[in-house]
């Protein structure tokens, strides 16, 4: 079969834009891990109630850019809630039991938000201005794709400067390896650890809201999602944010380019691409554990 | 109404008598905005048997419950109700694979069932006797949307289907039907089940550049796939999209999207008020119950369980199963679109598909689309042998099986 060069390259943009919405889950995910040893099992269900953050506002509000600001802040206060009172009590013990407890709060958040909001689809209008796509010579891609890819650039440009340059990222990154010694220094690392917490779910929040406007908000569709974050994290090795930036590129074209050459296999494909790059790398592209 | 929700704690109306039928729906998943359809359709009909004086004398109770959309839920939900309750008639699912597997259970337990949608359990070597469908066939609907976009839409076309046994269904009879009428088939992209992201195949999707584009795929798919289209600019250009079966709330839910391009096959839109007197009466019924004009998926849920509690009061037993399905073949029925029956032979029933158009931005109130045409079931029905031997469709080799 022979595939035209425009089409090659329609795909790694569409693939670009999967990834960037990857990316934006995968950090979150590893800052989290990273910063706290938690597996959070509720990533997807904080990606659920950012997409709902946004239905709310947008149809309060009738602004887009406000429904994504709200999906980041209540969705950030929401973890910030969450590890307050229910996973900080687990500090110290059995790694297992946060896992379990998020895994738990995930089940729980699903079932409310059914009851709340029914399990029929809602659907968050995207502004007329994102509808259509940019066209040259074959090559084209859909205006809201190119949002969500310079959206993410900008959250990792933000992220980048936030741990590198800012006192509160050196601080979270010197909490990550030596948590007693920052302690020692007076900081109040408890809080670090919540913001830390808050800051990863607020990215899965903002990441559904942004897929909201593609998709629909629905109670159960952080189930699929969470999984497949896991998969971009294990890929670019745990605890690694360049490695959840380098796993989400990757799964992104995985996805698109299966779905263009055997399309029944794009469900399979991702988890057969973890398994090859750990047969190779055992901790993933650039797994060590404590790193940011 | 006297209604038991399984499993969640909601009774509503007094339950003294026994359950006499349960009704599985799947109110949560990808396929829930139409399983609460059928639902409403469901309720509708029983409040009228029993607005009617029930069955048998007595206020009708039926369990309706979640079937999660699967299987082995399903299966164990209503293997509950017959054990547990001696119900001996059981209704609902809302997907082909779900509801064929359903239907060999019953098989095997000799229940009746009463299939609310499409699905193939009429064909083949799934036809065991006990299983008889208010909704169609699959490859139904795929015929009556092909014979129409090939007379009226163009000849070039590809397919996303959905990669399990309806979507299958729908798939082969495009091909037969394309083969036939000359329609020139540009190739099929499989789709998983629950799939909600179809960005990576609009590239192909626009180098193929087909005539028509057929969406075969169901429930929130469905809707994503035509949001994700319009998102990319490309549903008000040239290319038609047909929707073998299409949705009412999916036409509603996607809004300018769903331009004057699309056409969907549907077994039931309201608008047949205006030719069926009896499908007035069923819409002002549906709207003063629920608010809402009825769907296909309302219809299915509608007819199915109205059938199966007037074969009740016909055939004179709740329980008896060969006395109801000696009852249920055969049964005539004038509820909503003009007279019809579950044909004796193989258990379906004979009803028309309607293709909308979609209206796009037009659209206001109840108004989300224009019946173009309705297909009677005589031309999209193969013969009772055919359908035992399961051809011509379940002949079809499939692309990349």
């Amino acid at each position: 079969m022979e595939i035209p060069a425009t089409l090659i390259i329609n795909q790694i943009l569409f693939g670009l834009a999967l990834g960037a919405v990857y990316i934006l889950m995968a950090c979150g995910l590893t800052i989290i891990f990273g910063l706290l040893d938690v597996v959070n099992f509720a990533h997807g269900t904080f990606y659920m109630l950012g997409a709902f953050a946004a239905f709310v506002t947008v149809s309060l509000f009738g602004n887009f850019w406000i429904g994504l600001a709200s999906a980041i802040f209540l969705v950030g206060l929401i973890g910030w809630v969450t590890e307050t009172f229910l996973i900080k009590p687990l500090y110290g013990k059995d790694p297992l039991y946060p896992l379990m407890l998020t895994f738990g709060f995930s089940l729980a958040a699903t079932d409310l938000m059914r009851g709340i909001f029914g399990t029929v689809g809602r659907i968050v209008p995207l502004p007329q201005y994102f509808i259509g796509s940019l066209m040259w010579e074959g090559i084209f891609i859909p205006k809201f794709r190119i949002f969500i890819i310079f959206l993410t650039l900008g959250v990792l440009i933000f992220l980048w400067y936030f741990f590198k340059k800012t006192n509160l990222g050196m601080i979270i990154r010197a909490a990550t390896r030596d948590s007693l010694m920052v302690r020692t220094l007076g900081i109040d690392v408890p809080r670090i650890w919540t913001f830390g917490f808050a800051l990863g779910v607020g990215l899965a929040g903002l990441a559904g809201a942004v897929n909201s406007t593609i998709q629909s908000a629905l109670p159960d569709m952080g189930v699929e999602i969470t999984i497949e974050c896991f998969v971009v994290v294990v890929i670019g090795g745990l605890g690694s944010l360049g490695g959840a930036i380098l796993g989400g590129l990757i799964i992104g074209q995985v996805i698109s380019f299966v779905s263009l050459l055997a399309s029944d296999w794009s469900n399979v494909a991702i988890f057969i691409t973890m398994l090859l790059i750990l047969l190779v790398r055992t901790r993933g592209l650039f797994g060590e554990a404590g790193r940011l | 109404m006297v209604t038991v929700f399984l499993f969640t704690g909601l009774v509503s109306g007094v339950a003294s008598a026994k359950p006499i039928a349960a009704l599985l729906f799947p109110l949560s998943g990808p396929f829930s905005a139409m399983g609460t359809d059928m639902r409403k359709g469901s309720e509708l009909a029983l409040e009228e048997i029993n607005a009617q004086g029930g069955v048998l004398g007595q206020k009708a109770e039926v369990v309706m419950g979640d079937d999660e959309f699967q299987a082995p839920v399903a299966i164990r939900k209503y293997k509950e109700m017959v054990d547990g309750q001696g119900i001996k008639a059981i209704g609902g699912t809302l997907s082909g694979g779900i509801s064929v597997a359903v239907n060999e259970w019953a098989c095997k337990n000799k229940v009746l069932y009463m299939s609310f949608c499409h699905t193939s359990i009429p064909l083949g070597k799934e036809q065991c006797g006990y299983g008889f469908v208010s909704g169609m066939i699959p490859y139904q609907t795929g015929v009556a949307t092909a014979k129409y976009a090939f007379q009226n839409l163009g000849k070039s076309w590809m397919i996303v289907t959905q990669d399990y046994r309806f979507g299958h269904d729908e798939l082969s009879a495009w091909l037969t039907i394309s083969e036939k009428m000359g329609g020139k088939f540009l190739g099929n992209i499989y789709s998983p089940l629950g799939q909600v992201d179809y960005s990576a195949h609009i590239p192909k999707i626009v180098a193929t550049n087909p005539e028509i584009l057929v969406i075969n795929v169901y429930g929130q798919s469905m809707d994503a796939i035509i949001k994700q289209l319009g998102e990319a600019g490309l549903t008000d250009k040239k290319m038609k999209f047909v929707i073998p079966k299409s949705h009412l709330f999916t036409i509603k839910t996607s809004g300018a999207f769903y331009t004057e391009n699309f056409y969907g096959g549907h077994t039931f839109y309201w608008t047949l008020q205006d030719k069926f007197p009896k499908a007035k009466k069923f819409v002002e019924a549906y709207m003063k119950k629920h608010g809402e004009p009825p769907s296909q998926d309302s219809d299915g849920g509608y007819v199915g369980t109205r059938a199966l509690l007037e074969a009740m009061n016909v055939a004179k037993t709740t329980t008896d199963v060969d006395k109801l399905i000696k009852t249920l073949k055969g049964f005539k029925m004038d509820y909503n679109k003009g007279p019809e029956e579950f044909r004796a032979c193989d258990h379906i029933r004979t009803t028309s598909v309607v293709i909308v158009r979609g209206i796009g931005a037009k659209a206001s109130g109840m108004n989300y689309g224009q019946v173009v045409a309705e297909i009677p079931w005589q031309d999209t029905l193969e013969s009772c042998e055919n359908n035992k031997n399961d051809v011509p469709y379940g002949k079809v080799k499939l692309p990349g099986k």
